[in-house]
Formats: structure tokens, C-alpha cells, sequence
């Protein structure tokens, strides 16, 4: 979720340090999650994918999450945090680096940023390393979480209703009851901070890993669902409604309310574009891709090697 | 996937515990698997350790049989009448039985069963369905089954199907065993409902008749017994059928010897890979085994105890030696009317020592069986001659005599084996007897004629039902 903390800088200046802020967070995050979704193959249950009952299960994780952020000693979140990040971290990351050298990366990043929060916060280089440890392990762990769930199996058909619904949990959040504005201030310093983000002065910019993980998971269910001509318009979608439109509100904002320490519910703006966005590719692309035809797809593009032979249609024949 | 976790965990803890399994989460499972298979093509890498459990360690395997024998035991011992009886004269302690004090627990017999049927049956649970042993060895037993036990088994069959790749949705399995068989086509018919397959129950009709509906009915797996696959070879060869006529891709056989020769000619008629012989017993269900690729037969470890006895002395038989299979399915598997340490008398070979090489070394192993052992051929102490033998022997004969008739007997310490005419026509009795020879068999050979065939050796193909289309029989006029 864009957030701005303090104002000290014009709003013009702020709200285009946002902007990059949130397109270089938001479209490096949903394309290499779209890149390590070619590349690589994750480890999977027996049994089991996404259907529409986990989702409602997610979504109320997810609601329930900042409760308890809110509830837990700081400690106590720390070790929840580290303890959440571990696990994505090693899941996405151990068949890339191999078990011991991922656990050495992921003790470095997660110990790195303990100890930063504990000792650098009194200048803005300590901050700058601070984000940009931060900005690392979120990045990293949305890329995998969003990539462990689309290889699970979830659909893009789950990902919009994701998105919508989430939407709506943004409003409540962030208006009703201003519960991420709230724990957004509080975590600001704390190890580990779900956010990622950068200090450019004595102004904070930042998304948060909830944004950044729907983002990645809508950009590559959309790459498995409808091949790659359907993935840039999945891209432009979130640059558009997760990155521009909430960045630039603050500005409109403005004219009607003098406070710009707002909070913006990006998902408000991104969640009914997104699942308008699925809805017209369903119509113009029809039926999703399994994981079966998306690898067998992916594999016929890779062998195909005789021009002479026909070649296998990589995509959807609507492309 | 996250309640599918929740489910595995259910059904887990269940296995673990010894509590009853609830047979409806582990139908949902199969929802999940179809779902997964419809999602990825395939199940996840683990697939294996779902269906047959995580005990590749023999300790383990040590340990998990001494838990399920106590559990089997101590409701046994509270619940049925004939076992708390016979406990209590073997002075056996059910909670505190392991796999080397189960010795002092005589065997359970096919006569025990049929003499006392209701002693078998436990208070705790209502039986709902009776079926009888459609087997070629006399007079049948009659085993009740519970709704939980009929609930239970075709879950788990069909999730171990659907895993296995043994059923598909939209496949169509055609079923040829008795229709007497209850159990069988209940749960066949059950296991295909919840695969999402279809079933077509048919019974031992003509053997034109199951292979018409085989080649116009889209039949996609065939289950039936070897002596009626014989049938519908000999038929459809008959009839110049081959692959071309089939969309068969499982053919499935059990409840009797299957010779290599049948099992080849049947794969190149019907156009399947190969034939799937498999272990299974109305009075031991749902305790199975599986034969793999080096044709040892490996029993389930997570549904029940498979012990190999020998033959005279009772105890566990030497790596080499004959011994008779005795069986102990686990509570909470088997419900209603429980057996333990059931004597099948169905003989086979204690295999040597050495470290199993085959795709399911993880699992103990036997011979495939050999025969039943009042069938076997005694010539002498150290010299036996297997049913399995004898059959395998007589349908690798030129005539293609199949389902192998014959009566073979032990006269003045030789072996003297009775034939169809049919079994050598064209081919002559010392063709035949340097046939025998050449497999090991130093036979002396007698010929009947063809209408005395099916009197030498009863099959399961015998129990012939008619049709309006094809009646066999017509009794008044």
C-alpha cells in the first residue's frame, strides 16, 4: 500500500518520488515473478491446488493478519516475522542455491536487518541500507510466495477475486477502520517491516508486501492463464492502477483535503481493474491454461527447433 | 490445497492413532486428486508415500505391525466372541502382542469361519451386507460387512486408483467377475463412482457377449479373473478380433494363476501393455498385494499383517521354502466381521535374502502364488510341484488350451497329469510329455475327451450366468 509519511517536501516532488518508488518496486517484483515462474520449478504437495475455498480461507488470514500485528510484543512480531520469511524464503529460494548456501543468504538478509533497525536508524544512510535490506527480502519473498501459489495450482479466476475482495478489505482498512494506517506508522523502524521502499531525506516512500504479492501473483497467473501478449496487459494494468492512479491521488486529494500523510488504498483502485481485466481476457482468450498445458506448452516452445514441422501453438490461438 | 492439507492431516492422524477413518474426508481426497490431476497432469513428487506410507525402514515396519496388531487385538479380544475365546486359551495379552509372540496365536481357518460365522462378528459394529467367497475350493464362507468398512474401502481404493493412474475420469470399467460377488462389484462399482469412471457390471456372461460390449461399449479397463480372460482370448481370436476392436488401456486380473503365455497373448489381443495380476480375498479385505515387474508379490503393510508360515511346522518359513500366507487385517480397516491370522492356504515361496532391486523393494515381498496347498503335488520331501507350474506349463502348449483344464495326482511317487484332447490336438501326447520335460516336469500324461474338460480342474470362469441373449441352460420346457 503507497504511503507517504511526513511532509516536508512540495507535494508535487513527493508524490513523483512515490511514483518511481512504487513503478521500480512494483514492476521489478511482478516481472521477475514472471521470469522465475519460466524458469523455475518449484516443489509441490502430492495432492492438492487452489481452488476457491482457500482462497476464502487466504482472504481470511489476511484479515485477520494485522490483528494480530497489532496484538503481539514487538519481539514476539519479530519472531513471526522472521519466522514467516524463513519459510518463503527457503521455499522459493532452496532450489535455486541449494539448502545450505540458502540458509546462509536468508540468516544474512533476516540478521542484517534485525541488526540495522537496532543500530543505523540515526542517519539517512542507516535508513537507506534499512529500505534497501528490506526492499530485498520483500521482493524476494513476494516473488516466491507468488510464484509457490500459481505453481500450487491457483488460478488467475482466483486471483481477481482475490484482488477485488481485497480491494474492498482495503477500503475498510484504510478508511472505516484505519487499522494499516495504524500499524504502517508502527512498523516504520521495526525489524523486518513488511514494506518495501526508500528514505530520501527525512521522507519515507513505501509499498507494502501485501500490494507487491497481488501484483506478482495477478502478472503470472495471467503469464500461465494466457501466455505473454496477455501478461503485458496484465503489466500495464498493475504500472496503471497499482502504481500510477494510487500514487497520483494524493494530488487530487490534496484540493479537497490539506492532509497528505494519507494512507492509499491501492488495492481500491487495482482490485475492480484487475478482475474487469480477467473478465475481458476470459472472454477474448477463453478457457485458462492448466499447469499441464502451460508446461506442455512451454516444452513444445523450447523443442521446437525444425521450422519445417508445425509448430505447436505456445498460446492460446487468440493471442 | 489448503484444505486438502487438512484433509491428509485428518486422515493421517487417523492411521496414526488407530481410530476409526472417516471414509467421506477420504472421498473428498479424491475430489482433490482428480482436481490435481485435471490442474498438473499428475500428482506431486510424494505421490508414493500417500498411498503405502512412509515405512521403507524395516524397524519401522516392525514397529507400525506391533501397533496394529495390539489395536486389532484388544478390540478383538473385547468385541468378538470366537477371539476372546481363543486369546484367553492361547494365554496371549492382546495389548501387549508383537509380530514374534503372534506364533503362540493359532492360525484362523477357512472351516472356523463356516462353522461359526456369527462368533466372528463384532458387537460394536452392524453388519449391512453379506457376500460369500466365490473361490473354487468347496463350500463358501459368508462374511458381513459394516457400512463404515464399505465406505472405507472403495475411499481408499479409489484414492490409491486415482493416484496410481489406475482410473481416469471418463474411463469406463468393464467388470467380469460373478455377480455373487457382492463386495467385488459393490465396490467397484462404488471406487468408479467416486473416480468419476464409469462402470458396467457384467458378470460371467458369454464370452461374445462381454467382448462385444468390450469393443462397442467403449470399455477403457477390464477387471476380471484369469480363467475368464482366457475365455475371452480364445474368443476374440476366435472371432479374428485384435487391438484395432479395443480402447482398453488397464486390464486387471486376480483370484487365480495367470501364466505368462495367457498374459502375453491376451496383451497382444486386446492391445494393452500388460496385464495387472493382483491379490485380493473376500475373507482378508482389504489387506491386497501388487506384483511388480520381477514378478514378487507385495502385500499392503498399511491395511493389515501378511505373514508367510511353513506348511508343516507353522512357523515363519526359510527364504526358499513353500509356506501357506496367513493374513491379519488391522483394525480400523476391517470392521464388522474380522479375521485374524486368517490361513488363505494359498502357497507361496519365501524369497532368498538378498536386497529386493524391484520398483517396490520398499515393501516386503513374496513369490506370486503358487497355488493352493491342498493342490500341491508331493513326490517327495524336497520335490513339490506347483499348481502354478502345472498351469503355466499347460498354457505355453502350441493349442493354446486356455483356461488350463487338467487333474493331476501323485501315483507311486510319479506325477500323472490328466489333459483335455483338445490341450494336444495336432500336437500329439509325446510333443507334450517332451514339452513337460523341457519345463521341468517329468509328468506322465493322460488324455480325456473335450467333454469331460471342465470336470478336471473348476475355475472362476465356470460359474457361468445366462442372458435372455445368450442362455447357457434350459431346465423344463
Amino acid at each position: 500500500m503507497p504511503a507517504t509519511h511526513d511532509m516536508p517536501i512540495p507535494l508535487l516532488q513527493e508524490t513523483f518520488t512515490e511514483l518511481g518508488v512504487a513503478l521500480v518496486g512494483i514492476v521489478a517484483v511482478s516481472t521477475f515473478a514472471v521470469f522465475y515462474f519460466r524458469r523455475v520449478r518449484l516443489d509441490r504437495p502430492p495432492i492438492g491446488t487452489f481452488n476457491g475455498r482457500d482462497i476464502g480461507i487466504l482472504l481470511t488470514f489476511i484479515i485477520a493478519l494485522p490483528f494480530l500485528y497489532a496484538a503481539l510484543p514487538g519481539w514476539a512480531l519479530t519472531c513471526f516475522l522472521a519466522l514467516t520469511f524463513a519459510s518463503a524464503l527457503s521455499i522459493g529460494y532452496r532450489p535455486l542455491l541449494g539448502r545450505t548456501r540458502s540458509w546462509l543468504f536468508i540468516g544474512l538478509l533476516i540478521g542484517a536487518n534485525i541488526w540495522t533497525s537496532r543500530t543505523m536508524l540515526g542517519t539517512v544512510a542507516g535508513w537507506q541500507l534499512w529500505w534497501a535490506e528490506l526492499t530485498v527480502l520483500v521482493a524476494l519473498a513476494a516473488i516466491a510466495v507468488a510464484n509457490l501459489y500459481v505453481q500450487g495450482g491457483m488460478k488467475l479466476r482466483y486471483v481477481a477475486w482475490l484482488a477485488l475482495a481485497l480491494g474492498a478489505y482495503d477500503v475498510v482498512f484504510s478508511s472505516v477502520y484505519p487499522l494499516t494506517s495504524k500499524l504502517t506508522q508502527e512498523f516504520l523502524g521495526a525489524p523486518l517491516d513488511p514494506s518495501l521502499g526508500m528514505r530520501f531525506g527525512i521522507d519515507n516512500f513505501a509499498i507494502g508486501i501485501g500490494d507487491l504479492l497481488i501484483f506478482a501473483l495477478f502478472a503470472v497467473a495471467t503469464y500461465k492463464a494466457y501466455g505473454r501478449p496477455a501478461a503485458r496487459l496484465a503489466l500495464g494494468v498493475i504500472v496503471v492502477f497499482g502504481a500510477l492512479v494510487p500514487s497520483l491521488v494524493p494530488l487530487v486529494i490534496n484540493f479537497v483535503d490539506a492532509r497528505t500523510d494519507i494512507l492509499v488504498p491501492a488495492q481500491a483502485f487495482f482490485g475492480p481493474a484487475a478482475f474487469l481485466c480477467y473478465l475481458w481476457m476470459r472472454h477474448h482468450y477463453g478457457r485458462e491454461r492448466t499447469m499441464a498445458e502451460y508446461r506442455a506448452s512451454a516444452a513444445g516452445e523450447a523443442s521446437t527447433v525444425v521450422p519445417a514441422q508445425p509448430a505447436t501453438a505456445p498460446e492460446p490461438a487468440s493471442v | 490445497m489448503f484444505e486438502t492439507g487438512i484433509r491428509q492431516l485428518r486422515m493421517a492422524m487417523g492411521m496414526v492413532s488407530g481410530r476409526r477413518l472417516d471414509p467421506r474426508n477420504i472421498g473428498r481426497l479424491v475430489d482433490d486428486v482428480r482436481a490435481t490431476l485435471a490442474e498438473f497432469g499428475e500428482p506431486g513428487a510424494d505421490a508414493q508415500q500417500v498411498l503405502d506410507g512412509p515405512l521403507a525402514d524395516p524397524e519401522e515396519q516392525l514397529e507400525f505391525a506391533r501397533r496394529g496388531l495390539r489395536r486389532t487385538a484388544r478390540r478383538l479380544a473385547a468385541q468378538s466372541p470366537f477371539y476372546a475365546r481363543r486369546f484367553a486359551a492361547a494365554h496371549a495379552e492382546p495389548g501387549g502382542l508383537d509380530v514374534a509372540a503372534l506364533r503362540a496365536i493359532p492360525v484362523t481357518t477357512k472351516r472356523d469361519l463356516i462353522e461359526r460365522p456369527g462368533e466372528f462378528r463384532c458387537a460394536d459394529a452392524a453388519g449391512v451386507l453379506a457376500t460369500r467367497t466365490t473361490g473354487t475350493t468347496g463350500r463358501p464362507a459368508e462374511i458381513w460387512l459394516s457400512r463404515y468398512e464399505m465406505e472405507l474401502w472403495a475411499a481408499l481404493g479409489a484414492l490409491s486408483s486415482v493416484l496410481r493412474d489406475e482410473l481416469r475420469p471418463g474411463d469406463v470399467m468393464q467388470v467380469n467377475i460373478s455377480s455373487r460377488a457382492t463386495v467385488g462389484t459393490h465396490l467397484t462399482a462404488t471406487v468408479c463412482r467416486l473416480a468419476g469412471a464409469g462402470c458396467r457390471l457384467l458378470g460371467i456372461v458369454s464370452p461374445d457377449e462381454a467382448l462385444d460390449s468390450l469393443s462397442q461399449g467403449a470399455a477403457t479397463l477390464l477387471s476380471t479373473c484369469p480363467s475368464y480372460l482366457a475365455e475371452l482370448v480364445t474368443a476374440a481370436r476366435r472371432r479374428g478380433m485384435g487391438p484395432g476392436d479395443f480402447q482398453l488401456r488397464h486390464v486387471g486380473v486376480s483370484g487365480e494363476v495367470l501364466s505368462p503365455s495367457l498374459a502375453r497373448a491376451a496383451c497382444q489381443t486386446l492391445g494393452v501393455p500388460r496385464i495387472e495380476d493382483s491379490f485380493s480375498m473376500t475373507e482378508v479385505i482389504p489387506v491386497t498385494g501388487r506384483t511388480c515387474s520381477h514378478a514378487h508379490l507385495h502385500h499392503d503393510l498399511n491395511t493389515g499383517l501378511t505373514e508367510l508360515l511353513d506348511l508343516q511346522t507353522g512357523e515363519p518359513t526359510a527364504p526358499g521354502a513353500l509356506g501357506t500366507v496367513v493374513i491379519t487385517p488391522y483394525f480400523p480397516y476391517r470392521d464388522c466381521m474380522p479375521v485374524f491370522r486368517y490361513d488363505t492356504r494359498d502357497v507361496a515361496r519365501c524369497l532368498p535374502e538378498e536386497a529386493l532391486t524391484c520398483e517396490l523393494a520398499g515393501v516386503p515381498a513374496m513369490s506370486q502364488i503358487l497355488g493352493k496347498a491342498d493342490h500341491l503335488l508331493r513326490l517327495s520331501p524336497g520335490h513339490v510341484i506347483t499348481p502354478r507350474q502345472l498351469i503355466h506349463a499347460i498354457e505355453a502348449l502350441p493349442t493354446a488350451p486356455w483356461p488350463a483344464r487338467y487333474r493331476a495326482e501323485v501315483r507311486d511317487g510319479r506325477a500323472h497329469l490328466t489333459l483335455a484332447g483338445a490341450a494336444i490336438n495336432g500336437y500329439g501326447v509325446a510333443a507334450a510329455r517332451r514339452h513337460f520335460a523341457e519345463a521341468g516336469l517329468d509328468v506322465d500324461l493322460a488324455i480325456v475327451s473335450d467333454d469331460q474338460a471342465v470336470s478336471l480342474r473348476h475355475t472362476r470362469s465356470d460359474l457361468h450366468e445366462t442372458t435372455f441373449v445368450t442362455q447357457q441352460a434350459l431346465i423344463g420346457a
